[in-house]
């Protein structure tokens, strides 16, 4: 008699703690999903300069990254130091030439994307695209080198035309 | 009855049992200084459990023929010899040699403490239940022991502790092993030996399995999935043994075998399945798996190490049965779950790498931020081998503008709980397979009728 309490007993206690983790949310973990980088990805409503330089930023990592064929996550670890960017070319068996181009590409959905959330004036995307359009290799591998003067001149290529952008935003 | 004696065989038999767990709360220390693998690593807790599993019978049988005494002193002087090697070896190789000689002679320890302790106490009931309390007190406390010499000394002082050790155990046996050389005795009845329980062992080498793996997955969840000392570790464990003396005294109170190890295993796979679904990375939800799983263990292997043993003589083979089968059940365990295990906690590496990246990137920090970030945070995480860093220092130094350092604190908070419970879950698969074979078991207990105490 006993024992059957005892057995009874140790599977009541087994299904209650199992139950009440299941219940907590014990089994809902799920790994962030790297997105599709060639999936649009909407703008969030940018208010300040600063907030679309970040979306900016974000679109042309996908751009480029859709281009590669590679996620937007590695390609933006791949820009961080010389030796991220080393790494990331043996194993993609991506060269540099490859890697401006898509960055040119990447700009350009950027601004693209940028125009069609309303965040810029058509005024300005069209002399921007043409002005991304003819950057020169050894320019872009310059930048694609020091990936802080990217995302620096990337404000900064913003920052010059400030008040006229400022005229334009939302 | 010579109580120093009895206290001696209890001492050899606790200190040779625990040297199967002991070394669990050390292997991170130890795969970090020997730079070796996961998988690597584990072999110097394989390597013990597999020659204990190989050795524990012919151990059994030689200590018959040449004498009970003398094969103890012998064992305990292999034992300690090898632990000193175990304490002075800077590679794995020979770590893991060391460790295969230091089964051996406990191999020959334990199985010959069962042969002396009748004599000793005066029954073979009685001698049985000393050796079977002996042998858990030793497993259960010592990932304990072995956590808090780690950290407070060194992993090798585990091993060099255990020689004075063995060799107090060894002087009262000393007295024995004289008068066996002197009259010779020397026990003929060989053939007599019955067949093993095979339900009842085999139920051990399952449970046994299901148990060191909840062990070892633990302590490796805290240590290199939440980033625990081994001492913090060592404490946290803790609450197993100490729920399995709550499970000694409520075996007190049920007579039949059967029915504590069935409930046993039940309680067992019970914990487990809790620790494969803990909602979060937190401490404190590990406290009621471990309590069902300490209470678990203590009912189940008592109950079927009287199973095995009832009834059937001679003790020292039977009791070599059981150790072969706990220590092959452990062997089992760890071989079958490393895999697994490593190759999720690879997984989860990467999950993590890009995880941290894209939480990064999301997030409303500056741009100019935001790169150097995530290289630092995939650096922490390469660098680290697979074990979840604190990735605090990878947002050092933090922006002086307050409204940015707010933004950066939180990505901070948000990224360190996305890589725990990523860590967390590394282990899920691995602790339900530990469950199921925890639940196996009751097929062998269902089957094991005949009880004999």
């Amino acid at each position: 008699m006993r024992g059957r309490v005892l057995v009874i007993g140790a599977v009541v206690a087994s299904l209650l703690l199992v139950g009440a983790y299941l219940a907590a949310g014990g089994s809902s973990y799920e790994p962030e999903q790297v997105q599709n980088p060639c999936k649009p990805r909407p703008w969030s409503n940018p208010q300040t300069l600063g907030q679309i330089a970040n979306q900016f930023t974000i679109s042309a990592l996908d751009g480029a990254a859709c281009k590669l064929g590679v996620s937007r996550e590695a390609l933006a670890r791949a820009l961080a130091t010389p030796e991220g960017r080393k790494r990331f070319a043996e194993k993609y068996g991506i060269d540099d030439e490859k890697l401006a181009k898509a960055i040119r590409a990447g700009l350009l959905r950027a601004v693209d994307d940028a125009e069609e959330a309303g965040a810029l004036s058509p005024i300005l995307a069209v002399p921007l695209r043409a002005t991304l359009r003819d950057i020169p290799l050894e320019e872009a591998i310059e930048l694609i080198q020091n990936a802080k003067s990217l995302l620096g001149n990337v404000e900064g290529f913003l920052g010059p035309a400030e008040s006229i952008i400022e005229q334009f935003l939302p | 009855m010579p109580r120093p004696r009895v206290a001696a065989l209890a001492l050899a038999v606790g200190v040779v049992l625990a040297d199967s767990s002991i070394v669990v709360l050390a292997l991170p220390d130890i795969y970090r200084e020997l730079d070796t693998s996961v998988s690597g690593v584990t072999w110097v807790l394989v390597s013990f459990n597999l020659v204990m599993a190989l050795a524990a019978v012919p151990a059994a049988l030689l200590a018959r023929r040449v004498g009970p005494g003398r094969a103890a002193a012998v064992g305990l002087a292999i034992f300690a010899g090898a632990g000193l090697a175990c304490g002075l070896s800077d590679e794995l190789s020979t770590l893991i040699l060391a460790r295969c000689v230091q089964a051996l002679g406990g191999a020959a320890a334990v199985t010959a403490a069962l042969e002396l302790l009748p004599a000793t106490v005066g029954s073979e009931r009685r001698a049985a239940t000393v050796w079977a309390a002996a042998g858990a007190t030793g497993a259960a406390l010592g990932p304990a022991l072995g956590g808090i010499l780690t950290e407070l000394v060194s992993w090798q002082s585990i091993f060099l502790l255990q020689v004075p050790v063995a060799l107090i155990a060894a002087v009262p046996i000393l007295a024995v092993a004289k008068h066996e050389a002197a009259t010779g005795v020397i026990e003929p009845e060989l053939r007599r030996t019955g067949r093993p329980h095979i339900w009842a062992n085999l139920a051990l080498a399952m449970v046994s399995a299901a148990i060191a793996a909840a062990l070892f997955l633990l302590v490796l969840l805290l240590i290199e999935g939440w980033r625990l000392s081994p001492i913090a570790a060592a404490i946290v464990v803790s609450v197993m043994p100490l729920s399995a003396l709550v499970g000694a005294k409520l075996a007190e109170y049920v007579a039949d075998a059967r029915s504590r190890a069935a409930a046993g295993a039940i309680l067992v796979s019970g914990g487990l399945a809790a620790l494969a679904f803990l909602p979060k990375a937190t401490i404190a939800l590990t406290i009621p798996p471990q309590i069902l799983v300490g209470i678990g263990l203590s009912l189940v292997l008592s109950a079927l190490t009287e199973t095995a043993l009832g009834g059937r003589a001679p003790q020292a083979i039977h009791g070599g049965w059981t150790i072969s089968a706990r220590h092959a059940g452990v062997v089992i365990g760890l071989l079958a779950l490393t895999p697994i295990f490593t190759a999720d906690i690879d997984q989860q590496r990467h999950d993590a790498i890009n995880a941290g990246t894209a939480v990064i990137l999301d997030s409303p920090v500056n741009p100019l931020l935001k790169l150097d970030l995530a290289e630092k945070v995939s650096e922490r995480l390469e660098e680290e081998k697979g074990k979840v860093p604190t990735i605090g220092p990878a947002f050092e130094p933090l922006p002086d503008n307050s409204a940015e350092r707010a933004e950066v604190e939180q990505l901070k908070g948000e990224l360190q709980d996305q890589l725990d419970r990523g860590a967390t879950h590394a282990f899920s698969t691995s602790f339900i397979l530990a469950a199921l074979l925890g639940l196996i078991a009751l097929f062998p207990i269902a089957l094991s009728k005949e009880v004999e105490l």
